[in-house]
């Protein structure tokens, strides 16, 4: 009771204030905090309470919380999701003042004739160069060309960028002309000026490290092994001990235009009108609170009027000028993969220039397909009736005769648990499982029946053999769990059976580290893998120059990504299998064991013949529920392989994952999916069944 | 202390009948062993007295007392399971105490001492089973029953998991306890000889139905039937198929060798010291006789001291 | 048991090592990344850090809030609070309905032994958004209660299924000894059964403590306060969109793990014992 109450305390929010969203953190965070404290000192009627949500789970906090009133009055995001919201009428206008904010943050805003955000801060890409190595950045990109390549050498580069991320690319796909959008506003990634740009991506990515994500960018060019990024501001932050400066993006010289970034604009949305939050958000961009921003939270501000001295925030304000804003358009949303994973392949001399850009078109096609067309939902109403009127008397037939008032005990000690499980884990199945009959498109549901189902499982979109087809994915995913499954067991058994003689030394201690994978979260241990499966600078290639072997492009091809993936998770989950055995084990009398090497069987044939059928049992449980784990694991292939290459290592559950949130928001289209996921371990249950001796499902 | 009252008991699983119309009174202060066959019902009846299995048919009385519907912790009786069923978590104390701590009885302490005392353990009251011998563990079990001054006492196979010598020792000591305690007991055992020797009276039951309720005496000398002729004694009784129209039952020891009406061959002689067993040919049967002193061989003469006729077709007795 | 020929324990001892080096590894990686005083994620092949600092460490357990409360010390408060709850309300409903599934045959019961087992098969995605409309109609949204909740829910069918596994190794006898000694069904429960599962409880609810240890999407979806945050939120936060505190996020990252790591070791024997159901041996 006193601890409901306790609970209930913690979670409550007092009335009459400000509460500000946000995820910001280290010195933007520090600013953000010095600020509030400062204005609520010096407005007595008035509270700012700021809250830090992570970034991961910002928005879709938002659009959880706002539909349902219980969100905040104002929150910081990206502009980017600025047509969304104001569709779905999460935000409201807001006026801001004439001057000293600079256009293109105001015009990132601006839609419908109307400004939806305070712009606070801005972030682009720019270039970072080591003064050392680059005495003067290049203003071309043929100076960039010629630069990379001079200072191309063994574990040296010249140059740099995500290359194969779809927005470290808009700046030389605007520069020769391309972009997402042509001129009439519609999506099309196959233009000339977009090939031209692949073309150059191409050629420029043979010159710099392999596989450079973020992180490995950061380490290279603190080394001193790059000489120059492409990086937002935020790694102004992050350079180390390097002499360096910062310019603008040079000009493509095929074509004299500059090479534009895009801008995202962090800005002050409005969720829920009020004179105080209103008034707080116009002091946030004004001059006092921008300068603090500028000052100690290191931000970019869209106000004009902070003086910026350092060069290298000068040049972060010169790129303002040519970038472009991030689009805020909903197709938007839907390009990104497809040009991503045209790029990976371009970056990896896999495909042409030309195949990637018709490639990324493709995808397109395939994510932004047409919604299926709305179905009458009466026939339906009808038949869900019918359904539960069924599903009562079927019921009522089984209760009947059952000698339920006899074992009214044994209800009420299941009851709490069951209730439990049907309350918070069936019906919210149920209801997401129904989203399934919906299609979510333009902030609207429309029911469309089976459609969905239609459309994934007669694969109409794409071939059959394509890594979207669901009958492909389903492939990928058996073949997935069964690997796992064999190596966990097949190690953990192993494990065991070494660990059990009692004359080995240390036993406890190999015990305790073995089971470490287990003890420590999987979302960490998963990006550690990932880290150490890079081709160039990852302790697995390392291991293998050690003994001759030529480094390997990890997530470049099918069988290695998959092993990866494999790897990591077979590291995740032996030591459940090798603790169940252990446990199995104990139980097992010695001496039938003796008893068969009495009787003259080898080795082998005491472990098949005699231990094997005894630890069926106890291990046969653990690997059905194992299997099911395995089948829904997520983590293992979203953070290291990440689907790649092209999505053909991606689970049922991962492209489940991405058609809601990544391709999209096609939620009905990946609700199918999940309940398909579920039809397809339900049967594999009754299966196992089969083979269980003792019954499982 | 109590009685005990079977009227028409009946236990059935589904179509399976395990309990055919049991009728029996025992009475305050009886030893009762129930004998049979494994799989002929006795552990079932004997669990229908707990209350661990319920009655589906007839009625049972403990004290006067309809019981078929009380649960069992409100029959006040005291079991002793095969298996021991010792608590593997508490000690000999609290093992022996937890029905009367149970009850937050005031006597508990001095009670368990009592037992423990009664029993040899005192010295293992702190043990915990696992620590204990399988003699050990047999008189906790025991302990744990008598603490409790049931009205009834069921004991399930108790000695069925010692060894021979402790066995005997272990049956004398019961013969003791319920001289010196008097409580009511129902005993089941496989083994005839500890109905023998423990039972007031036995009930042999067969296929779940009491083929005969009697003294010790009264089973070995007047034997109802067949399978009671053939299940008590040993070694077991000679039958005889072919020497007239009934079949003649004949213990061994009232095998008289020397003369007689009827001529046999001696097979094989086993020595047992004191006295011998002789296996006999009588015609195309087998036969065994007890002998005390000399052995004979070849072929001999014999009559029968005392001889039992039962019915071929219903093995009821016929003199 | 004959002594093991020289060749067969060099083998062993040989194999064991080889396979938990490669186990401890990338754990080593971790440990060099919240050890090295930059936050980058630095690659190479030692897994041993060249400099040695407890900056990280000292950034993540030093943050404060606006009001300079001790923000890691409240998350790790309420981690625990969170994780503790939910271990020990997973655990008593586990408990009562794993020992009537094991032990009675009423009617249903295979079909609610099968539901529990269907449960571990939905797939997590599709169940966030209902699950906040639905603490969202009990009233229940940002609250560690409705968080509780929810975790120690998801923790009841792999519970459930473990304490039924073990409860069925539990001599019926003992149940039925007790119950002559005069002990009702829930005394018999709290005071035979209970105390001799007690391994199985040991990793039911260690697993169960663990669930809600390290989830973080939907406590960050689910509470509104960072005041209220679980450590996982917080972590997660240091690996973001656009940059990534690697060092914070491994200093993290170790503390966060120490807690349950200690509770593995801790529990080592109950883990082996509890989970497979070695038998009440009497």
């Amino acid at each position: 009771m006193s601890l409901a109450l306790l609970l209930g305390l913690l979670g409550q929010a007092q009335a009459g204030e400000v509460t500000l969203w946000h995820a910001w953190r280290g010195d933007e965070r520090l600013a953000l905090d010095t600020l509030v404290e400062q204005y609520n000192a010096a407005h007595p009627g008035t509270t700012i309470r700021p809250v830090f949500v992570p970034y991961e789970a910002l928005s879709s906090k938002i659009e959880a919380a706002v539909p349902r009133g219980n969100g905040p009055d104002l929150f910081v995001y990206a502009h980017e999701k600025v047509a969304d919201w104001t569709d779905e009428k999460f935000i409201l206008p807001v006026e801001l003042p004439a001057d000293g904010l600079h256009p293109v943050t105001v015009d990132a805003l601006r839609l419908r004739e109307q400004v939806w955000g305070w712009p606070l801060a801005y972030k682009s890409l720019a270039l970072y160069y080591n003064r050392a190595l680059v005495p003067t950045p290049p203003a071309t990109t043929d100076a960039l060309l010629a630069t990379a390549e001079a200072l191309h050498g063994p574990d040296r580069w010249g140059f740099a960028w995500e290359a194969s991320s779809a927005y470290a690319n808009a700046p030389w796909m605007h520069g020769f002309g391309g972009g997402v959008f042509d001129t009439d506003g519609a999506v099309r990634l196959d233009s000339p000026g977009n090939v031209a740009a692949f073309r150059f991506v191409q050629t420029l990515a043979a010159l710099g490290p392999a596989e450079p994500s973020g992180a490995l960018l950061t380490q290279l060019f603190n080394e001193g092994s790059v000489a120059m990024i492409a990086n937002g501001p935020s790694f102004l932050g992050e350079v180390g001990a390097v002499d360096f400066g910062v310019a603008p993006l040079p000009t493509v010289s095929a074509t004299g235009r500059a090479a534009a970034p895009y801008i995202t604009v962090d800005a002050l949305f409005l969720a829920r009108e009020g004179a105080e939050a209103r008034a707080f958000a116009d002091w946030m961009v004004a001059d006092e609170a921008a300068e603090v921003r500028h000052r100690v939270g290191k931000q970019m501000v869209a106000n004009t009027r902070v003086e910026v001295t350092d060069p290298r925030l000068v040049a972060f304000r010169q790129q303002l000028d040519t970038a472009v804003p991030m689009p805020t358009r909903p197709e938007m949303a839907q390009t990104w993969e497809p040009l991503a994973r045209a790029m990976r392949r371009l970056v990896r001399g896999a495909i042409t220039p030309e195949e990637a850009a018709s490639e990324a078109a493709f995808q397109y096609t395939i994510v932004s397909r047409p919604s299926p067309p709305a179905a009458d939902p009466r026939p339906w109403v009808v038949a869900a009736g019918l359904g539960l009127v069924a599903a009562a008397v079927w019921l009522a037939r089984e209760v009947r005769g059952a000698p339920i008032a006899r074992w009214r005990f044994a209800f009420a000690w299941v009851a709490p648990a069951f209730s439990a499980m049907t309350l918070l884990v069936v019906l919210p199945f149920v209801v997401g499982a129904a989203v399934s009959l919906f299609e979510y498109d333009q902030q609207a549901w429309t029911f469309v029946g089976l459609a969905n189902f239609l459309d994934i499982l007669l694969a109409r979109d794409f071939p059959l053999t394509s890594p979207l087809s669901f009958w492909s994915t389903l492939a990928v995913t058996i073949a997935w769990t069964v690997a796992n499954v064999v190596l966990h067991v097949g190690i953990g058994v192993a494990l065991a059976m070494l660990l059990r003689e009692p004359w080995v030394r240390l036993r406890g201690v190999f015990r305790a580290l073995l089971i470490l994978p287990w003890a420590v979260p999987s979302y960490i241990t998963a990006l550690i893998w990932k880290g150490m499966f890079h081709r160039q600078f990852g302790a697995i290639n390392g291991l293998l120059a050690l003994v001759g072997v030529e480094p390997v492009s990890w997530f470049a091809h099918w069988s290695t990504a998959f092993a990866a993936n494999v790897t990591t998770n077979t590291w995740l989950g032996f030591p459940f299998m090798m603790v169940v055995t252990l446990g199995a084990l104990q139980a097992i009398p010695r001496d039938l064991e003796e008893a068969a090497e009495v009787d003259g069987a080898s080795g082998w044939q005491r472990f098949h013949l005699v231990t094997l059928p005894l630890l069926k049992p106890a291990l046969l449980p653990a690997v059905i529920l194992g299997s099911v784990w395995t089948f829904n694991m997520f983590n293992v292939i979203y953070l290291v392989s990440g689907g790649e290459p092209d999505g053909g290592t991606d689970i049922l559950i991962s492209q489940a994952y991405r058609w809601a949130f990544t391709r999209g928001h096609r939620y009905g289209y990946a609700a199918a999916y999940a309940v398909l996921i579920f039809g397809v371990l339900v049967l594999y249950g009754r299966v196992a069944n089969r083979f269980a001796s003792r019954k499982v499902v | 202390m109590a009685t005990l009252s079977f009227a028409g008991v009946e236990k059935r699983y589904g179509v399976v009948q395990v309990l055919h119309r049991v009728d029996l009174e025992v009475a305050d202060g009886e030893f009762i062993v129930l004998v049979g066959p494994s799989g002929c019902g006795k552990s079932t009846l004997l669990r229908c007295i707990a209350g661990l299995e319920e009655i589906t048919g007839g009625e049972l009385r403990i004290d006067g007392r309809r019981v078929n519907d009380v649960a069992p912790r409100d029959r006040d009786v005291a079991m002793v399971f095969q298996s021991y069923a010792l608590y593997p978590h508490m000690t000999v104390r609290e093992n022996m105490g937890f029905a009367l701590s149970l009850q937050k009885h005031p006597e508990t302490v001095p009670r368990v001492e009592a037992a423990a005392a009664m029993l040899g353990l005192s010295h293992l009251l702190d043990r915990f089973p696992r620590e204990l011998s399988g003699g050990q563990r047999q008189r906790v079990a025991m302990g744990r029953a008598i603490v409790r001054r049931p009205k009834v006492f069921l004991f399930d196979e108790p000695l069925s998991n010692l060894d021979a010598s402790l066995r005997n020792q272990v049956r004398v000591e019961l013969r003791r306890q319920h001289a010196a305690l008097r409580t009511t007991t129902v005993y089941v055992t496989h083994d005839q000889t500890e109905a023998l020797t423990l039972a007031d009276r036995i009930v042999v039951l067969n296929g779940g139905v009491v083929q005969q309720v009697g003294t010790p005496d009264e089973l070995y000398f007047e034997p109802r039937n067949r399978f009671v002729a053939g299940f008590i004694g040993s070694p077991g009784m000679n039958f005889l198929e072919r020497l007239e129209d009934h079949v003649v039952g004949v213990r061994p020891n009232d095998v008289v060798l020397g003369a007689g009406p009827h001529e046999a061959e001696v097979e094989v002689v086993e020595k047992l010291g004191f006295e011998s067993m002789i296996h006999l040919r009588l015609g195309e049967e087998a036969l065994v006789a007890r002998v005390e002193g000399a052995t004979p061989t070849g072929r001999v003469r014999l009559d029968f001291a005392r001889a039992y006729r039962f019915d071929r077709a219903t093995g009821e007795r016929r003199g | 048991m004959r002594s093991p020929g020289l060749a067969r324990v060099v083998v062993t001892h040989a194999a064991l090592t080889a396979l938990t080096v490669a186990t401890i590894f990338p754990v080593l990686w971790v440990v060099k990344m919240a050890l090295t005083p930059s936050s980058t994620f630095s690659m190479s092949v030692n897994p041993f850090p060249t400099e040695v600092s407890l900056e990280n460490f000292s950034a993540v357990v030093g943050t404060h809030d606006a009001t300079g409360s001790w923000l890691f010390g409240r998350q790790l408060f309420n981690s625990l609070l969170v994780s503790g709850i939910t271990a020990a309300m997973g655990v008593t409903l586990a408990c009562t309905a794993g020992y009537a599934l094991s032990r009675w045959n009423f009617p249903g019961r295979d079909r609610m032994m099968a539901a529990f087992l269907l449960t571990q098969m939905f797939p997590g995605v599709v169940m966030a958004i209902p699950l906040y409309l639905l603490l969202d109609a009990l009233g229940l949204l940002d609250s560690m209660a409705g968080l509780i909740l929810v975790y120690s829910t998801t923790t009841v069918p792999f519970a459930t299924w473990n304490l039924k596994g073990y409860f069925d190794t539990i001599p019926k006898d003992l149940e039925e000894a007790a119950m002559l000694d005069g002990a009702s069904r829930w005394t018999t429960f709290t005071r035979i059964i209970l105390p001799l599962a007690r391994p199985a409880i040991a990793v039911t609810a260690l697993f169960a403590f663990m669930t809600a240890w390290n989830e973080f999407i939907l406590a960050a979806t689910l509470l509104g306060d960072e005041r209220a945050y679980t450590l996982p939120v917080v972590l997660n936060g240091y690996v973001g969109e656009f940059s990534a505190e690697w060092g914070n996020f491994a200093a993290g990252a170790i503390l966060v793990s120490l807690p349950v790591t200690a509770l593995f070791f801790i529990l080592q024997r109950q883990l082996v014992e509890g989970l497979t159901a070695g038998g009440v041996k009497g």
